[in-house]
């Protein structure tokens, strides 16, 4: 742990800096707050002081290093966690210090653990309290909340690259991978798995996406059944799958925003179809997820599970049978089991299987050819046509290719669940490799950039794509930590940027940015928690859906 | 619209959150108040007997006191030990993963379904990997290494990647 006196002891300083992702529909959709100068002068109040910032180094030991990263999720948090271990280490014998200061688009931290993981995982979410340790000691790391990098009316990347040593960019993915399908784009009803996970998350950027969304599930002035199509086979179509079919009524308890309870509905949807092209034992999802929904009618959801044996039959070509048999397979043979006896138990209870009873379809061996518009509304959508597929290719390499024989699944909503995708910030599209959304980097660093500036980073999904779990950004964190270190040892200048705090808040300042400091966001935090703001007393938190509202609970702005 | 009106709901957990506040006492509500390193609260002078730590570059080894009770996620945490307990010892994150020796594995209750679960999420599993919060240290541990999974530098290229997402 980082003790109080740490500064008291040890007065040299570098500055480090971790930014978060920005999309280009992020920054309009958003609206960008700014303040007269004097509310940023309480920022400076509000965070303690920054005085420990000196550039020499009496001893001549590691050098002091600023930093600034750009995101606050699980990527970003992890970095600043291990880069502050890894000074730790350094300092016992030593007066070198470091000052990072993370950077967030909104008023709130924690990127995807807040905004992504789902609200019926709240176990999943305690990794919070690891990540607020962080930010107990405001001199050696900073929460600067409402920071939105790569708008120029912020903060530009090049800006920031000049005030601090070191720049880690952990801005995660704000876009998504499309189909390319004619109508995916213009007709009414068609999301993305991730604006839709956004918007039940209370994300503050998404409300827009509960009138698509209550406009396909509630508007057609009639009680039949709603069908929802969801394309792509990763655990956030599951959580998209289970979170339609538990409804309000399995969900009350959570942190899901209330604004989407009312548009779900009570007790959710009655049909929701996943389909993916390939087969069971290449799916994405993993084995909790599909546990959970084979549980949904046990746990008193009222929404059986079908899983189709002549599918699973299909998709276990003699090469996905080889894929079982290979090392390292224990997850898929487990996962196959768990299909089989869903299978079995969704075949003998076929009688009762009616239209009327609310289900979850996981169809595989189903490639999304066309979206067909509504009869009543040609504007929105009424069903999408799938091709069947089969598998070809080896073992580990198998490829969905069309039979030509066709299925058309209606459609009140779809959800686009087939991958989030990262975006380059203004001034990073030369590093940026757009066919993947990442970030070109050999270990976390960005090659090519660092030369001519300070030190250009990146970690978690910006580095690697949208791939894993929490924990894999550990991992992550610490392979780009070991190649900052190692490039700080080697580096033979002296001379820290020491001063990138005060003159980053001063450059802020001059823009009129509403800073959100740590103490600023434990009154949202506060406010989210108390149980006047709740709507239950079991829910953990009712968060704050507008941004306006954010900055008022924060106390940095009024409406 | 629902009020944020106060209402007394029943509280749902899943089944497996339900399961693993059985086996960890101390460990409160999956949802709300702020706990660290979720385990049994064992008393500060429980007997303790001496385990070792192999660590990620798979040659540093760290000896230190387990007290008998608690989860090796706690010894770890305790003594400073580089082990993450992101879901804070509720089996839902898999970062706490040890691999333990055949023979102690062996002597270990069967993990649970929940536990299996998470296991195949984790990176490096081996046949006796197991779950370091779901571990509770005995007196028969005295003098075992537990192995933390090795880190690889390029672990996204040539490592096992999990794509859940
Ligand atoms: C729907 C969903 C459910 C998931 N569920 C689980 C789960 O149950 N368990 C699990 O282990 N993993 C889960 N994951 C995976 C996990 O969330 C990711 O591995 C992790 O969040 C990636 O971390 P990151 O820091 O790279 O990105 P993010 O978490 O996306 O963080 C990026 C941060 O950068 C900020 N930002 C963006 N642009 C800017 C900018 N221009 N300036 C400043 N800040 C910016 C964002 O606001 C955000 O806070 C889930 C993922 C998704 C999408
Ligand atoms: S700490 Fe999360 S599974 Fe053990």
């Amino acid at each position: 742990m980082i003790s109080a006196s740490f500064f008291g002891r040890y007065a040299a300083v570098r500055s480090v800096a971790i930014i978060t992702a920005r999309t280009s529909g992020f920054i309009t959709s958003g609206r960008q707050i700014v303040c007269p100068p004097k509310r940023i002068q309480s920022f400076h109040s509000r965070c303690h002081s920054t005085t420990a910032s000196t550039t020499s180094n009496a001893n001549g030991d590691a050098k002091p290093c600023s930093v600034a990263i750009v995101g606050t999720g699980p990527s970003g948090c992890y970095t600043a966690k291990y880069l502050l271990n890894a000074f730790d280490k350094k300092s016992t014998t030593n007066s070198s210090g470091i000052h990072i200061d993370m950077l967030e688009r909104l008023p709130t931290p924690y990127g995807l653990v807040r905004y992504g993981v789902a609200p019926d995982h709240p176990e999943v979410k305690n990794v919070e309290n690891d990540f607020a340790q962080l930010f107990v000691d405001s001199n050696r790391i900073q929460f600067w909340g409402n920071v939105a990098v790569g708008s120029d009316a912020v903060v530009s990347l090049e800006e920031l690259r000049e005030l601090y040593d070191v720049v880690v960019l952990a801005y995660g993915c704000a876009s998504d991978r499309k189909l390319g399908l004619p109508g995916e784009t213009s007709l009414l009803g068609i999301v993305s798995a991730r604006e839709f996970v956004a918007w039940y998350n209370g994300h503050p950027y998404f409300d827009h996406i509960g009138y698509e969304v209550a406009n396909a599930l509630g508007n057609d002035n009639n009680d039949n059944p709603k069908h929802v199509v969801i394309i792509g086979q990763g655990n956030v179509a599951l959580d998209c799958a289970r979170v339609l079919a538990k409804g309000a009524q399995g969900l009350k308890d959570t942190d899901i925003a209330s604004r989407s309870l009312p548009i779900i509905g009570e007790d959710g949807v009655a049909n929701v179809t996943v389909v993916g092209r390939r087969g069971h034992i290449q799916g994405a999802f993993t084995i909790k997820e599909l546990r959970e929904l084979t549980k949904l009618q046990a746990e008193g959801h009222g929404a059986k599970f079908v899983v189709l044996e002549e599918e699973l039959d299909l998709g276990e070509t003699p090469a996905s049978k080889q894929e079982l048999e290979q090392k390292g397979s224990r997850p898929k043979v487990r996962i196959n089991k768990l299909l089989r006896d869903a299978a079995a138990a969704s075949s003998n209870h076929d009688d009762t299987t009616t239209m009327d009873t609310k289900q979850v379809q996981l169809r595989f061996l189903l490639s999304p050819k066309e979206f067909q518009p509504s009869d009543a509304d040609p504007s929105a959508v009424g069903a999408v046509v799938c091709e069947r597929t089969q598998l070809e290719g080896e073992p580990g390499k198998q490829r969905a290719v069309g039979t030509g024989q066709l299925e058309t699944f209606p459609a009140n909503l779809v959800l686009v669940s087939i991958g989030y995708k990262g975006t380059p910030l203004p001034g990073l599209e030369q590093w940026f490799d757009a066919q993947r959304g990442v970030v070109q980097n050999r270990g976390g660093k960005v090659d090519e950039a660092t030369a001519a500036l300070g030190g250009l980073y990146v970690s978690g999904w910006l580095k690697r794509g949208p791939s894993g779990i929490i924990g894999t950004n550990i991992m992550d964190a610490k392979d780009t930590v070991v190649n900052i270190m190692k490039d700080l040892d080697a580096s033979n200048s002296d001379d820290s940027k020491s001063d990138a705090r005060e003159k980053l808040l001063e450059l802020l300042q001059q823009r009129g940015v509403h800073v959100v400091s740590w103490s600023d966001f434990q009154k949202i935090d506060a406010k989210e928690t108390s149980a006047s703001y709740k709507r239950t007393d079991q829910q953990p938190r009712e968060k704050i859906v507008e941004l306006d509202e954010m900055l008022e609970a924060a106390g940095v702005a009024s409406r | 619209m629902f009020s944020r009106s106060r209402q007394s709901l029943p509280l749902i957990y899943s089944a497996a959150s339900k399961r693993l506040l059985k086996r960890s006492p101390c460990v409160g509500s999956a949802i709300g108040s702020i706990r660290h390193h979720g385990g049994p609260s064992v008393s500060t002078n429980a007997p303790t007997v001496t385990v070792h730590f192999l660590q990620p570059d798979g040659e540093t080894v760290k000896s230190v006191p387990a007290r008998v009770g608690e989860s090796l996620l706690q010894t770890a945490h305790r003594n400073d030990i580089d082990l993450e307990g992101a879901c804070e010892g509720v089996c839902a994150c898999s970062t706490c993963h040890l691999i333990l020796p055949q023979d102690v594995y062996d002597n270990q209750e069967e993990p649970s379904e929940d536990e299996e679960d998470m296991l195949d999420m984790a990176y490096g599993l081996t046949d006796t990997s197991r779950l370091g919060c779901q571990i509770m240290v005995s007196e028969e541990m005295d003098g075992i290494q537990f192995e933390m999974p090795k880190a690889t530098r390029n672990f996204y290229v040539d490592g096992h990647v999990p794509k859940p997402h």
